[in-house]
């Protein structure tokens, strides 16, 4: 009881030492990084999503940036269509993303492992069609997009919504829903057995991510002042996995270095190729691709396992953790 | 108590911004010293559309050779008497990228203007952000039509290159006047960019649109076009349109030759119709198949002997050599990002020194005329005219006909919109 008393007490210090830093930040830096750590705050809330439905549930998704898209084409559609004022249509984005995650999630539930990390895929390279097609042009512009706004950096309002949902993740993943989710995930025949029913399970993973993937798609489209169907195209979605898996699966916490290095890796990527005078001759993608080997070599497992390995170092007792594996239902693991 | 109030934090913000803005001159323009100006572009250097950045790549070069060459009026290296700094940023094709990048050019970068973006919905998606800041997006490096017919509205943005529907109505003109009884099927890539082509080509055709007989659309992410062909051919078509993006444009030319389709005409977008494009249509056909295609061109193709001694031709090849000595230098597409460099360089050599703003640009931008003696990689007799009543800068074309491996001129020169000639 102490133990998990202590560790209350260290993960609620750690969030109120966050959010003073990220509180503060804006005075500190330019227009520009402000709007780079606006950006940050929606992938952490899209990683967040994510996590619950990867890391806790132990489902591969390559579908978030469809969902986020969902989100996003909602928004651009109530403001340009309707003239709502952005900040009133997230709440329609995140229940409509939440349901279309409810009705894709029933169906993909038949799928495991590869099998669905394809049929997530598919539906991201689906989206960026079905946005651009003339069929839908009523609602999504077609290939031209929509307009409505000025490209914007709401700083504040970005991450206060990104606190809700990290508060709401660790309220539902804490509770009877997040055992029951890591019982599916880590033993699914072990959890039929004690009664659980696991389709109810994951399809309620993948409508909460996909709640979660819709606000976040809301706010980049808010913070875009437009949107076309190239924002949300399939590599946005493995770009999120590859956050995720960054940060670390199934740790919350670990979600914002996946966030930080999803916009600034890309980033410093091509700054520093500028820099070596590289950039003539090798694509920043090349650079982007070596730092994301390095940072998997250094960090297996994820950032937030570096953290907790740290920990385990000047721990008393010797807490033993092995890396989650994602997607096989059956791995057992020694942290629970 | 309000106002004072309102007074002081206008004081402060004024003397923050006057402490930041020192290091420039309080006065000055942005981007704009005594001896550098400085100006950028956002551009797919990684992603689906990374065949594009060439043209990133030769603008840079050549503004190598301006800034360590002494050359126009004023003897000085350089252009318009500055160092030209021209900072690219790769937006991998992602519009979430180019809003990113393109404020990090203006907030961080401070640049002067935007040139030579790349991509129609990209740059579509940062002009109200610069139009609202009043900073110029010039030369964006795509023809939608809209840049030169929407630019009332939008002042501070203007395209270069000849747009898709006047490029359209030049094919439609031709088969109107000599293969008036031809039966047209167009392939066209779903979007904006492939109705645009056949809205000029329907334009051209005029009291002859009925002989478009069939159109059949792909989609980006289709991976293959023979449900397309095989239906355009069995419409009895003669003369096929490809209205395309080159990956697609390719694999269009592979299937004709994989289902025994050889249309009597077969006309290509010039977007495709670069060297490096044909000789992978051709890898991937055959020459029976791609031979005989008619395209249009503006600018010189450095992979024709045509220009074998061509003084333009030897500078490009001359500046290849020194700046990107690695670079294939008959991708014509380098060539595209040097004449759009030089008609950048040729704007401000023609605005003299103490009165660049972002203002006298645009207004000289907006009234201008660059022939092929100022710039020597348009083809002879192109040039960018802007004025009152005409938008569209580079105003000619060049009708031409692929044959063993390379392009060849048939006709003079053609004007895509007759009508906005005075």
């Amino acid at each position: 009881v102490k133990a998990i008393l202590r560790a209350h007490v260290v993960s609620g210090a750690c969030l109120v030492i966050g959010i003073a830093v990220i509180a503060a930040l804006p005075s500190f830096m330019g227009a520009f990084e402000t709007r780079n750590m606006s950006q940050v705050g929606l992938y952490f809330i899209a990683l967040l999503g994510l996590n619950i439905v990867t890391g806790y549930s132990g489902q591969i998704s390559l579908g978030q940036g469809a969902f986020m898209g969902v989100g996003g084409y909602t928004t651009a559609f109530l403001a340009t269509e309707h003239g709502w004022g952005v900040w009133w249509t997230i709440p329609v984005a995140a229940v409509i993303a939440g349901v279309s995650g409810f009705l894709f999630g029933i169906p993909a539930l038949r799928l495991h492992g590869p099998y669905l990390a394809l049929g997530t895929f598919a539906l991201a390279v689906a989206f960026v069609d079905l946005v651009r097609s003339d069929r839908f042009v009523d609602v999504t512009g077609g290939s031209q997009g929509l307009f409505f706004g000025l490209p914007e950096a709401p700083y504040y309002e970005t991450w206060g919504i990104a606190l809700g949902a990290l508060l709401v993740a660790w309220l539902v993943l804490a509770g009877k829903f997040g055992r029951a989710l890591k019982a599916v995930r880590d033993a699914e025949l072990a959890a039929v057995s004690s009664g659980l029913n696991p389709a109810v399970f994951k399809t309620l993973a993948f409508a909460l991510s996909a709640t979660y993937a819709g606000v976040a798609g809301a706010l980049l489209v808010i913070q875009l002042g437009s949107v076309n169907y190239l924002v949300f195209v399939p590599t946005l979605s493995i770009t999120l996995l590859v956050g995720t898996a960054l940060g670390g699966f199934g740790l919350l916490f670990g979600t914002i270095f996946g966030a930080l290095f999803i916009q600034y890796a890309p980033l410093k990527a091509e700054e520093w190729a500028n820099e070596v005078g590289l950039s003539n001759e090798l694509p920043p993608s090349v650079t982007y691709g070596v730092f994301l080997l390095l940072v998997l070599f250094l960090m297996p497992g994820g950032a937030a396992q570096l953290v907790l390995r740290v920990r385990g170092l000047f721990s008393t007792t010797k807490q033993r953790y092995t890396r989650p594996t994602v997607g096989e239902g059956t791995t057992q693991r020694s942290d629970t | 108590m309000r106002k004072a109030a309102l007074l002081f934090v206008a004081a402060a913000g004024s003397l923050v911004f006057g402490l930041t803005g020192a290091a420039g001159g309080a006065e000055a323009t942005p981007g704009v010293t005594a001896k550098v100006v400085t100006i950028g572009g956002t551009f797919p250097l990684s992603g689906p559309a990374a065949s594009y950045a060439p043209i990133a790549r030769g603008i840079v070069a050549y503004y190598s050779y301006e800034n360590a060459t002494k050359r126009g009026a004023d003897k000085a290296r350089g252009c318009g008497g500055r160092q030209v700094k021209y900072i690219v940023e790769d937006d991998a094709f992602n519009p979430t990228q180019t809003v990113t990048k393109t404020i990090k050019l203006v907030q961080q970068d401070k640049v002067f203007a935007t040139v030579g973006g790349l991509g129609t919905e990209p740059q579509q998606q940062v002009r109200a952000y610069l139009n609202k800041n009043g900073i110029p997006q010039v030369y964006v490096s795509t023809g939608a039509t809209f840049w030169g017919s929407q630019q009332k509205e939008w002042k501070w943005t203007i395209g270069w290159q000849p747009d898709y529907q006047g490029e359209g109505a030049i094919y439609g003109r031709r088969i109107k006047a000599q293969t008036p009884n031809a039966k047209i099927a167009i392939i066209y890539q779903n979007d904006d960019y492939g109705k645009d082509y056949i809205a000029g080509l329907e334009a051209g055709l005029g009291s002859n649109k009925s002989q478009i007989v069939a159109t059949r659309g792909y989609n980006l992410t289709d991976a293959s076009v023979a449900p397309q062909l095989l239906a355009l051919r069995g419409s009895g078509a003669d003369t096929l349109m490809i209205f395309a993006t080159p990956t697609h444009t390719i694999r269009t030319y592979a299937t004709l030759r994989a289902i025994g389709w050889k249309p009597a005409n077969v006309y290509l977008n010039s977007v495709s119709a670069t060297d490096t494009f044909m000789t992978l249509a051709l890898a991937n056909s055959n020459a029976a198949t791609v031979n005989g295609s008619i395209s249009v061109q503006y600018l010189k193709d450095p992979a024709s002997p045509e220009w074998a001694n061509d003084a333009g031709m030897n500078l490009y090849k001359q500046i290849m050599g020194k700046y990107l000595p690695n670079a294939k230098v008959t991708d014509g597409l380098y060539l595209y990002g040097f004449a759009k460099a030089r008609s950048f360089c040729n704007v401000l050599d023609s605005i003299p020194k103490g009165k660049l703003t972002r203002a006298s640009l645009m207004a000289k931008v907006l009234n201008f005329t660059e022939t092929n003696k100022l710039n020597p990689f348009f083809l002879p007799g192109v040039s960018s005219t802007t004025s009152k009543s005409d938008k569209f800068p580079l105003s000619a074309e060049r009708l031409i006909e692929f044959e063993n491996g390379g392009w060849k001129a048939v006709g003079q020169l053609v004007d895509p919109r007759p009508s906005k000639k005075k």
